[in-house]
């Protein structure tokens, strides 16, 4: 490593090798990614408020939605959990940087400019994509989606699993060879495990999407039909090479999570965490299932092995069930303090579980086939990414702001924006499964007005409400609490990871010294030199 | 006409799959409350409070309630499975000579059901068309699609099944309940996705005789 004087001026960040200037940069970027993404969302809530509402017309609303997604999915929640793996795994591993800093730069600045293309795809003269996130084909062939925007999506969608790729190989190889003595593999904080899961993931799921829409791509402009079943070209391939990608993306998007989730519990329990070899493995166990479950996206065509697909996606309930046992019994005995972070941890577990109970319905394909593509999925992935993923995500920043920024978030502010997320959240999900069951399709811009339709979709945008209301309440409270500064500490939570062990925010190269690694907790061995070294 | 309700169940077929619906249900919402259950106690017992300033134990792994927590949730799933398997098995096995056989094929933004030597009925998202068929017979229904991917979905029968172009795929529906029922595309397909609807009118045997003779006749 090559020491260099730090520069402090705006041009460092454009510059910046630093994990930390780094991270900082992927998280920020894909904050404001979920600003727009969430006004998108509020637009189709609007929308959808009436029966006859016409704030958006067809056109506009399939480009709305679209966006919606795509920046949710490839610019918001993975990113942000890229970003957070950028600032932590150095810190929680006692290494000075990533192990490979200019690659690590070149992601970020790739994944940018590829979100930065999806967006200004959307301002195209002929309309932006509005094929779905998904973008299926023949939908998405020149035929039909003949726009620019569409190309745009393709380019930027591409750029964005590229860099993803190379982020990964970043975080397993820092993991794996760039330890501080001591830091054995078993005794990684549980995030950083479940970091190397989601990069095993990106490894095998990112290269399926990337030649996915390069055969698009050519398709569209180069005669290729390897989708166009004219000349013998199959609309079944693109589903299966999409979802062989899509459903590991699932994880990619929740695992990360999962790590965010076990550490705050623990911290904030005052205990290790519960079972901390049952955690890795059933990460693991999680990633490997994954990948063999893609085709449960596909029951409907009837062109798939509905029971294989179907075994293997209920078996993904049993690790998933072995984390949620261990984070309930890394509460049991604990003495828990209910900060901020914590009402965000216990906001997933609540609502992640009706997420994940629902997945294992809709793994049963009679169940599937009424709720594909109906707002049912709708309501199930939401309360997995939105309700899991999003809660997570807040978990996360209200627990390591205060080691990022050396102040904190003011709680008070922060306990309001969790009430007002929270019941927002499932007000406007909740209804939704119902939306589902009474025969309401996703993606549509009108509904009958009959039934309880109506009712249940006002309930729905009421609630959507109240979650912009909280995200304005969390704005106000960066505002606010910037101002104060109140000084934070190296430890502020008592925390038992190394990132606790150093100043905050981290001095450029992480660590002045490190205390001895004896176990997961090496600050717990510090604190406690009588205790026996494994908790 | 139904409207999007709560689905009425009208076909055979749609027995089985409100079963499974139920079965599904069940095992969901009963595993949820009681995880439910042991997240909140867990949170409120075990709160800080000045009687619990500090965690009462650092144990953290016990390995016979580990096990127990892994293989309790295999059976369940491998039990959930063996059920949905049965039930999906027997809703795929296509009768052998259904009495009423028809194609369905959807474009943008429209439905074609063409009846095997009988009418042919198409109909837009601005003149939907209607599916007639005789209640208490099976009908083997093979749909497809002349340009992107749509989706036949009554909600009602409980049941969708997707129109691939370059590809057909048969199911068999036997509806129970005479009645008017909505269907829709269930596959978004683009600008008139919304709007893409259709309807399955159920007579009585003798009425759909009485419909193919009328229909002859155009």
């Amino acid at each position: 490593m090559i020491a260099t004087a730090e520069r402090h001026d705006i041009l460092a960040w454009f510059t910046s090798t630093d994990h930390k200037r780094i991270g900082i940069l992927y998280m920020g970027t894909s904050l404001l990614f979920l600003l727009v993404a969430g006004l998108l969302a509020m637009l189709i809530r609007t929308q959808l408020a009436r029966p006859d509402a016409t704030l958006l017309g067809p056109e506009a609303y399939n480009a709305v939605f679209t966006l919606h997604g795509t920046a949710m999915i490839f610019l918001v929640i993975a990113p942000f959990g890229f970003g957070l793996a950028n600032y932590l795994i150095p810190l929680q591993i006692g290494a000075p940087d990533m192990a490979f800093p200019r690659l690590n730069a070149t992601s970020f600045w790739v994944f940018l400019f590829g979100g930065l293309t999806v967006f200004a795809g959307a301002a195209a003269n002929d309309g932006g994509a509005a094929a779905g996130w998904t973008a299926y084909a023949p939908l998405s062939e020149i035929t039909i989606s003949a726009g620019i925007g569409q190309d745009m999506w393709i380019i930027g969608v591409a750029m964005v699993s590229v860099a993803s790729i190379a982020a990964a190989v970043n975080f397993v190889t820092t993991a794996f060879v760039l330890r501080a003595p001591g830091m054995t593999m078993w005794r990684m904080p549980i995030f950083t495990w479940e970091m190397i899961a989601t990069s095993l993931l990106v490894f095998m799921a990112f290269p399926s999407l990337t030649a996915t829409l390069l055969l698009l791509f050519v398709d569209r402009h180069f005669g290729g039909h390897a989708f166009d079943p004219t000349y013998g070209g199959s609309p079944i391939l693109y589903q299966h090479l999409f979802w062989f990608f899509g459903h590991p993306e699932v994880y990619v998007m929740i695992l990360p999570y999962f790590g965010v989730i076990s550490e705050v519990i623990a911290t904030f329990s005052g205990r290790p965490i519960f079972g901390y070899t049952g955690m890795v493995l059933s990460a693991f166990a999680i990633a490997g299932l994954s990948m063999g479950v893609w085709a449960h996206h596909m029951f409907t065509t009837g062109a798939v092995n509905d029971p294989f697909f179907s075994f293997v996606s209920f078996l993904i309930a049993v690790p998933t069930g072995i984390k949620f046992f261990n984070w309930i019994a890394t509460m049991w005995g604990g003495s828990i303090r209910y900060t901020t972070a914590m009402w965000y941890a216990l906001g997933f577990l609540m609502n992640f579980l009706l997420g994940g109970v629902t997945g294992v319905m809709v793994a049963s394909p009679p169940v599937d086939f009424q709720a594909r593509d109906s707002y049912f999925l709708v309501a199930h992935f939401h309360y997995t990414l939105g309700g899991g993923s999003f809660f997570a995500l807040f978990a996360a920043i209200f627990y390591w702001w205060p080691k990022v920024y050396g102040w904190f978030l003011d709680e008070r502010l922060g306990k309001i924006g969790f009430a007002l997320t929270f019941f927002g959240f499932n007000l406007t999900f909740l209804p939704m499964f119902f939306m589902g069951i009474f025969g309401m399709s996703r993606r549509v811009f009108t509904y009958p007005n009959t039934g309880a339709l109506p009712e249940l979709n006002l309930i729905a945008s009421c609630g959507a409400a109240l979650i912009l209301a909280g995200a304005a309440v969390f704005v106000a409270n960066v505002i606010v609490s910037a101002r104060r500064r109140v000084p934070a500490g190296d430890n502020p939570w008592h925390g038992y990871t190394l990132e606790w062990a150093t100043t905050s925010p981290p001095p450029e190269h992480n660590f002045p010294q490190l205390p001895p690694i004896r176990s997961f907790r090496p600050l717990w061995n510090v604190e406690h030199p009588e205790a026996p070294q494994t908790p | 006409m139904h409207g999007p309700s709560w689905p009425a169940v009208s076909s055979t077929q749609a027995v089985a799959l409100a079963q499974d619906w139920l079965i599904f249900t069940c095992a969901a919402l009963s595993l949820a409350v009681l995880v439910w259950v042991l997240i909140i106690v867990a949170a409120i017992r075990f709160r800080r409070t000045d009687r619990n300033p500090e965690a009462r134990s650092q144990r953290a792994n016990n390995a016979p309630l580990e096990i127990v927590w892994t293989i309790l949730p295999l059976l369940i799933v491998v039990g959930l499975f063996a059920y949905t398997y049965h039930i999906e098995a027997a809703l795929e096995a296509l009768a052998a000579d259904a009495p009423v056989q028809l194609n369905v094929n959807g474009f943008r933004w429209g439905w074609t059901f063409a009846y095997a030597g009988g009418p042919t009925i198409t109909g837009t998202s601005l003149h939907p068309p209607q599916m007639v068929l005789p209640a208490g017979r099976t009908a083997a229904i093979t749909v497809t699609s002349s340009d992107v991917i749509h989706s036949f979905w009554v909600p009602d029968m409980l049941f969708k099944r997707d129109a691939v172009p370059g590809r057909a795929t048969t199911f068999d529906l036997t509806p129970t309940t005479p009645g008017t029922y909505l269907g829709r595309c269930g596959e978004f397909c683009g600008l008139n996705h919304a709007l893409m609807t259709f309807s399955v009118r159920v007579v009585s045997p003798a009425e759909y005789q009485r419909w193919r003779a009328y229909e002859a006749t155009q």
